[in-house]
């Protein structure tokens, strides 16, 4: 049988994933994503708890769970946005004017080796045709 | 202990002590595969991380084997519950280190449609598919949405860094080494196993084996006589198997004779009085009884603990529970949804009431902040 501390495992292992991606990763959407991704750590662990004790409470508070994330994510989506509008840029570094007194800025120094990829290519209005090389034919 | 002791330590299989290797390969390995595998500016090969993300994963199914002290039967219920849970944790590493926030964004939606399956094994139906609609419908597209809407000129170079990678995989992997040996402490009941099945052998002997017994010998006459090894290492181990069902006791109905408290009174009674005389005395019939009792108690107090003991002291609608028969794991109420809806309306309504008005505040926020009616007057 699978015991309650095997569910509780895997919930800490979820939680503390959830908790280095938020730690470091720094785009604000996957910042969001990383803690939702605690709330389903400690989510397994009140339903595992609630199975281990024979009642509901556990999944009643799950389900409290489940609304405040909803209320979290509608506002958290709200404030990107408009953050979004003033930047245009979801990386929270640009935000560090925030941060607290005393503390030094955090620029990055590790040059980027990785070339970022190539955009999608970007279609003409209709009606116009897109500029490309003349074709070549081989008859 | 010794330096020299310490490596043999480290990879004994004891839960004497805290680092043994169940709890140490998933936490190192999985350190590594996460440090290694985070965006980084710099190019690493694939090579080292999926290899140290190997080993974690082997890890992880060590410890839920070995480290927590239950035997896990090949059933149908352990097979889904090692396909869901290795699909969650194999889908939560590639969401934090995967350094597009779309592909980001799907991983987290399997991770949660491996958590609505660990939910489904739990007997939880509801929340399973209150979690798929709500998370994997509702969130997981909102989100997609913003981040195709603000990527369009592709990765930027923000998701190819990580900010201080070093210091939050350290503190993540200390904080998920705590917490695995504090499930092995409270959950392994390996050790008091072993003192029950030592207690039940010597009240099952006709004669108590002479290695436990002090031998009688005149010249010991009004001296201070003391107790064999064996004998002394019986009721240390005794002791300590005592010492750790004590710890977060469930509360229980102590008015019978086999109530929590008077179980635990009555095995320090019967251990102290092995220690005081019957093993010096050569007292068969008191060892007998007096293992018989620390046998009894101690699988009373262990079953206790294995199935969830119940506070009686907190008052509660019976809606939410079944009548339980027998020993073993509780029972479920079969009708999930009728049950969740007595509670949530008979225990729970204030927060109910409650959720309801956060949800309403929380809509009118977002509207109010996302609207950007502020910025174009100004």
């Amino acid at each position: 049988m699978i015991s309650l501390s095997h569910y509780l495992t895997v919930g800490a292992i979820l939680f503390t994933l959830g908790l280095i991606g938020f730690l470091t990763r720094r785009n604000l959407i996957v910042m969001f994503l990383c803690a939702e991704m605690m709330l389903q750590g400690v989510a397994i662990n009140f339903v595992a708890f609630s199975k281990h004790h024979g009642n509901m409470h556990g999944q009643v508070f799950t389900m409290f769970i489940i609304a405040v994330a909803a209320c979290e994510a509608g506002i958290a989506l709200a404030l990107f946005l408009s953050l979004y509008r003033r930047k245009r840029t979801l990386d929270v570094s640009v935000w560090q004017d925030l941060r607290e007194q005393g503390i030094d800025e955090t620029v990055d120094t590790e040059p980027l080796l990785i070339t970022p990829e190539e955009p999608d290519p970007v279609l003409p209005k209709a009606g116009h045709l897109p500029k490309r090389p003349l074709e070549e034919t081989h008859v | 202990m010794r330096f020299a002791e310490a490596p043999l330590i480290l990879l004994a299989d004891t839960t004497e002590n805290a680092l043994n290797w169940t709890v140490l390969t998933p936490v190192v390995a999985g350190a590594l595969a996460i440090w290694y595998l985070l965006p980084s500016p710099q190019k690493r090969p694939l090579f080292g991380g999926l290899i140290a993300g190997l080993v974690a994963f082997a890890g992880v199914a060590a410890f839920l084997f070995q480290g927590l002290g239950h035997t896990i039967p090949a059933t149908i219920e352990a097979i889904i519950f090692f396909g869901f849970s290795g699909s969650a944790i194999l889908f939560a590493g590639l969401m934090i280190t995967n350094p597009n926030p779309a592909r980001s964004g799907l991983c987290f939606a399997m991770v949660v449609l491996s958590t609505c399956g660990l939910f489904l094994l739990l007997a939880a139906p509801f929340l399973m598919a209150a979690t798929i609609i709500i998370y994997a419908g509702a969130i997981i597209v909102t989100f997609l949405f913003v981040i195709m809407l603000s990527n369009q000129a592709g990765p930027s170079s923000a998701d190819l860094r990580s900010r201080e990678p070093v210091l939050a995989v350290g503190v993540g992997f200390i904080l998920l080494a705590t917490l695995l040996v504090g499930l092995q402490r409270v959950y392994d009941y390996r050790s008091v196993q072993a003192v029950i099945d030592e207690s039940e052998l010597l009240a099952k002997a006709e004669k108590t084996p002479a290695e436990y017994l002090t031998p009688r010998k005149d010249s010991d006459l009004g001296k201070q006589v003391d107790l064999t090894p064996k004998a002394k290492a019986y009721i240390a181990t005794a002791k300590a198997a005592l010492q750790k069902m004590k710890l977060a006791a469930p509360e229980q109905t102590g008015d019978s004779d086999l109530g929590w408290h008077a179980s635990v009174k009555a095995a320090e009674n019967a251990i102290a009085d092995l220690e005081r005389t019957p093993f010096k005395e050569n007292d068969v019939e008191s060892v007998r009884e007096d293992t018989a009792t620390i046998a009894r108690c101690l699988t009373y107090l262990k079953n206790v603990r294995e199935a969830g003991g119940v506070a009686d002291d907190v008052t509660l609608s019976p809606y939410g529970e079944v009548k339980q028969v027998g020993d073993g794991p509780k029972k479920m109420p079969a009708a999930n949804i009728a049950a969740l809806g007595r509670v949530l309306f008979t225990d729970h309504l204030l927060a109910v009431e409650l959720a309801g008005t956060l949800l309403l505040v929380a809509t009118v926020g977002a509207i109010v902040i996302a609207s950007g009616r502020r910025e174009k007057s100004r």
